[in-house]
């Protein structure tokens, strides 16, 4: 009964019914998600109270909404939630600030490409979580750890993709920049920089997810204060209710801010479209 | 030389780089700059390397993680593949999945590894699902974006010519996607060898993330960096041999066209 590739191909040919086939998908597949959830929402209610799955380690839904209530009247709550906040923005601007111009320059230069990239790759490849120990030694078990952290997270992304979009600038602009007698700081600015926006903003999309998953690891890792840590306590107490509320929280931050920067980057594509 | 040097200039510039970082590396620490408490020096990690290659516990150590790591993928291979070929063939199962794939984009996977500590224990199991669940969303997405951007011309004259939709399935739809699906295979290891990794961090009795741990709690530089230089060879390594597979796959499609 499923709208196959081959169904759905084969009613362009019955072109009367084929209007009533193209509103019909969106509103079922909506239904089918609603209903997928529902029913996912509903076992998980149901297992554990029947007594198949311990409700120890699974939690129920109507827990966790319990529990959320609960927590949003905390004020230790936002304490923990605004030091996370801190982290991340501040790793993350430090990221953007380098990264950026960085990669502008491994763009440009064929040589600082050579002589940065393997480094750069070796360090990219490599989950830069593997580094966290390190840090930790380096810089305390407070915030600056999770900044560093953060900031190695949300760099490589920024970086290898702004050094991309300048990379593969369209070379008749280029060339048609060049023959207008424009200088080379002139073709940075007016071709090379606007031509790279979209795929910064790429970057800066990716950038998001690591350095959200950087922030909780670094905190789970070892910390005094933040969401990771209130991960870290209610796992060890197996208070999974909270947990789940804490890591509903910081999925709800990363999808939002992720959704954000994709706004920008097809607003960024569009504009670049046009003219 | 000439030709020499212009054929291998990016490997000879990027081996000069990366010597020149280990060189510089060593002398600020012996000169006094960088306490080597924090860093290790260069050679006190080779040293260390050979230590634990001589007494066994560096292999140990890799073949734990390449142990979990394999498993983790072909799992995450085996599901992804599945449930993309799946739902890129019926919409229905991909509009049933999608509100899970959704948030498994958004969160932190590793949020959740004290539920799979306490249900899987310390060890094995418990890193191969955290390193499954890293890498399962991007092969699953792209199998399904292979199989959904069949070539539709080529779907409509195995039609014309009588295919019905199961040969359509297995003779167009399966091998045009197999670029896509080698670019999520790719992506996904790199996922699977950084939740493997991580998970061996807080979760694990062996392996090099379990090594990182255990020597940062005691403060020991030296082999913490021995442990981390081998993720880092090993994730290069991976990469270089899947780029060479992609070029493989790539060309033996263009030859079938």
């Amino acid at each position: 009964m499923s709208l196959s590739l081959g169904k759905s191909a084969d009613g362009t040919r019955r072109a009367p019914g084929v209007r009533l086939l193209r509103r019909w998908p969106l509103r079922r597949s909506t239904t089918i998600s609603l209903l997928s959830v529902l029913i996912f929402l509903a076992l998980w209610q149901t297992v554990p109270a029947l007594g198949l799955m311990n409700a120890r380690y699974t939690s129920q839904p109507s827990a966790v909404a319990i529990a959320f209530a609960q927590m949003l009247g905390e004020a230790s709550f936002y304490g923990h939630a605004w030091v996370s906040l801190q982290e991340f923005v501040l790793g993350f601007v430090l990221a953007l600030a380098v990264a950026v111009p960085f990669g502008a320059l491994l763009g440009t230069s064929r040589q600082v490409r050579l002589i940065l990239d393997p480094p750069l790759m070796a360090l990219y490849i490599a989950p830069p979580l593997v580094l966290l120990p390190i840090l930790t030694i380096w810089l305390g078990i407070d915030m600056a750890s999770k900044v560093a952290v953060v900031f190695l997270g949300a760099f490589f992304p920024i970086i290898v993709n702004t050094g991309a979009g300048m990379r593969e600038a369209d070379p008749r602009l280029v060339r048609a920049a060049q023959s207008f007698g424009a200088g080379r700081l002139a073709i940075f600015t007016h071709v090379l920089v606007p031509g790279a926006l979209p795929s910064i903003a790429m970057g800066v999309r990716l950038a998001v997810g690591r350095g959200v998953l950087s922030v909780v690891v670094g905190e789970l890792f070892v910390s005094r204060a933040g969401i990771g840590h209130l991960l870290q306590i209610y796992g060890s107490a197996l208070r999974m209710d909270r947990l789940l509320v804490c890591a509903l929280v910081v999925s709800a931050f990363g999808y939002a801010l992720t959704q954000l920067v994709r706004r920008l980057e097809d607003g960024l594509r569009s504009w670049r479209a046009e003219p | 030389m000439i030709a020499f040097y212009r054929r291998f200039e990016a490997v000879l510039v990027g081996t000069a780089s990366l010597i020149a970082i280990a060189v510089a590396w060593q002398l600020a620490v012996d000169n006094g700059f960088i306490d080597p408490f924090f860093i290790s020096t260069p050679l006190a990690v080779a040293r260390e390397a050979m230590t634990q290659a001589a007494d066994g516990t560096l292999f140990v150590n890799i073949s734990a993680t390449l142990h979990a790591f394999s498993l983790a993928l072909a799992l995450a291979a085996a599901v992804g593949i599945g449930l993309g070929v799946l739902a890129g063939w019926f919409r229905d199962v991909e509009a049933a999945l999608d509100p899970f794939i959704w948030f498994k984009y958004s969160a932190p996977t590793i949020a959740f590894y004290p539920i799979f500590i306490a249900y899987l224990g310390y060890g094995l199991p418990t890193v191969v699902t955290v390193g499954f669940l890293f890498a399962l969303t991007p092969i699953y997405a792209n199998t399904l974006a292979g199989i959904r951007n069949v070539d539709r011309d080529l779907a409509r004259t195995a039609r014309a010519f009588g295919a019905r939709p199961l040969d359509v399935f297995v003779r167009v739809a399966l091998p045009g996607s197999v670029p896509l699906l080698v670019a999520g295979f790719r992506l996904g290891v790199g996922r699977a060898l950084t939740g493997v990794v991580v998970a061996e961090l807080f979760g694990s009795t062996a392996g090099l993330g379990y090594s990182i741990t255990q020597h940062a709690q005691l403060m020991q530089t030296a082999p913490m960096m021995v442990s981390i230089v081998a993720i880092v060879l090993i994730g290069v390594a991976l990469t270089q041999a899947l780029g060479f597979v992609e070029r493989k796959t790539d060309a033996w499609r263009v030859d079938a066209e």
